[in-house]
């Protein structure tokens, strides 16, 4: 039996589940860009914002952590290399290395825009179905050109619905890795090379699989649209987030 | 009335090795067909010719009298297809986007999908399932999340690919009472195992493969005498020349 992964649909009848992908994309999007370039006042309010959410759809915040431990890892290298080499006013010293003021500064700014873009993105993906995803892009891709927007879509849906597996497969693989005494080999190469052959060779072949399953289901890129309907609660969500946006410029 | 039919059916893979050599087969609407044989044997890659997956290399296959080769996507909605790993097989992210792949592929009206989504999950007993995550159900439960797939197409012939695998004793009930209600309701059912001993007793006929060819066609009584010889086990019951009993009783 696969594992519980937060970074999937639940379903539920929530606020959030009720508005349309559509919607819900845009506002992704409009979001994502805003965080990017916010301050720390304004991130204070998105990371409220979010929070409240993320408590409203009874989200394990021991469990996200625990699943964003090696993105929170990353974070670290990119605190530590800010801070380490923007020029400023040292803040700590140690032998030949000192951390500045300014650079953990511009550090902690850009891990806590990148952790709640990633936050953003939990609550989208929490509360929309695969499907709706692949609907909503399908129809955000339409007017671009040379883009096939109907693959597009299902190539998405199809990720988002396979991430809880992937990681469920790399994490039984890491276990029969270690079940065979892989910790003791110190060199970290011969070990990512130990991992990524069988991990890589079971992904390829379960997407083989997959392909099958799709075709002796008579998938094709004409199939029936989802179905989508916008209604108030959708444009007072489009207006509360628009004055959201502009609200953060200020702050 | 004949549903089914392969005509000197060959499948030569890239090495140049022959996967099914020179099958010939014709089964009625209405049969409960088990095809046994030894892992290799070509069982696999011969149900995947029956609903265009695999195109012949020679020979041909019709299904109510029309050539798949000619219309696979026709082939594709009568002839309904459960595959051994159930894991890899599921798309949707609910048990009721699952169900309802196969007839949004048919390009349905939304209320007509809606439907038949609701009738499928009821028939297989998993209506209250409809917003559970598929992956975290048990393996007959995913089974049957797969049967109702293919209620929802309204196929005409079940195709099991070794549908007992992995299952426990529970699972395994449960996916043979799916099947065998599916088959009272007259439905055509072709199921591969290489353990006889858990459906036999409810199959109207016996088709053993070796290296591609069929070498036993018959009524499972007769035709499972001495299969060991073909990598296949004889059920217990029929050594002792006692009657094929069920793993439902």
């Amino acid at each position: 039996m696969a594992e519980l992964s937060e970074f999937s649909f639940r379903p539920g009848r929530s606020a959030l589940h009720r508005l349309d992908a559509r919607f819900k994309l845009v506002f992704l999007m409009l979001l994502s860009l805003r965080i990017l370039h916010a301050g720390f006042s304004g991130l204070g309010l998105f990371t409220s914002l979010l929070l409240l959410s993320l408590l409203h759809l009874r989200l394990s915040f021991f469990s996200l952590i625990k699943e964003m431990r090696y993105f929170l890892f990353l974070l670290f290298f990119v605190f530590l290399a800010r801070a380490a080499f923007m020029p400023g006013e040292p803040l700590f010293h140690w032998w030949e290395f000192s951390l500045s003021r300014e650079g953990s500064f511009e550090g902690l700014l850009i891990c806590w825009r990148l952790v709640t873009v990633v936050l953003l993105g939990l609550c989208f993906v929490c509360t929309t179905r695969s499907s709706e995803i692949r609907g909503a892009a399908e129809w955000l891709l339409r007017p671009i050109p040379l883009i096939p927007e109907k693959r597009a879509g299902i190539m998405l849906s199809l990720l988002i619905r396979f991430i809880p597996l992937i990681l469920t497969q790399a994490k039984e693989t890491a276990e029969a890795q270690r079940a065979r005494g892989i910790e003791l080999r110190k060199n970290p190469l011969y070990r990512l090379k130990k991992f990524a052959i069988p991990f890589l060779r079971r992904m390829f072949a379960d997407a083989d699989r997959l392909i099958v399953a799709m075709d002796a289901r008579s998938y094709s890129e004409n199939r029936t649209p989802p179905e989508f309907c916008a209604g108030k609660q959708d444009w007072i969500a489009l207006a509360a987030v628009t004055m959201l946006c502009v609200l953060s410029f200020f702050l | 009335m004949e549903i089914l039919k392969t005509e000197n059916l060959r499948h030569r893979f890239s090495d140049g090795t022959f996967g099914i050599d020179g099958i010939s087969l014709s089964v009625q609407k209405g049969e409960f067909v088990i095809i046994a044989g030894a892992n290799g044997c070509g069982k696999t890659t011969f149900l995947r010719h029956l609903n265009g997956l695999l195109m012949p290399y020679e020979g041909s296959v019709t299904v109510d009298g029309i050539s798949v080769a000619k219309n696979p996507r026709r082939a594709r909605q009568k002839v309904g297809m459960v595959f051994q790993d159930a894991d890899s097989q599921i798309v949707g992210e609910t048990v009721y986007e699952d169900v309802a792949f196969g007839p949004e592929n048919l390009c349905l009206e939304r209320s007509e999908v809606r439907q038949r989504v609701d009738t499928a999950l009821q028939s297989v007993g998993l209506d209250k399932f409809a917003d559970r995550r598929p992956h975290l159900l048990s393996g007959g439960e995913k089974r049957r999340v797969a049967i109702a797939g293919i209620l929802a197409m309204q196929s005409e012939i079940f195709i099991f690919d070794e549908p007992f695998s992995n299952l426990d004793y529970p699972g395994v009930r449960q996916v043979l009472q799916q099947i065998l209600m599916l088959h009272q309701k007259g439905h055509t059912i072709l199921l591969t195992t290489h353990d006889l001993e858990k459906v036999l007793s409810h199959a109207s006929r016996l088709i053993i493969m070796q290296k591609g060819k069929i070498v036993r066609d018959g009524a499972p009584e007769t035709a499972v005498k001495g299969c060991d010889v073909f990598g296949v086990r004889e059920p217990f019951a029929s050594r002792q020349g006692l009657k094929l009993t069920s793993w439902l009783n």
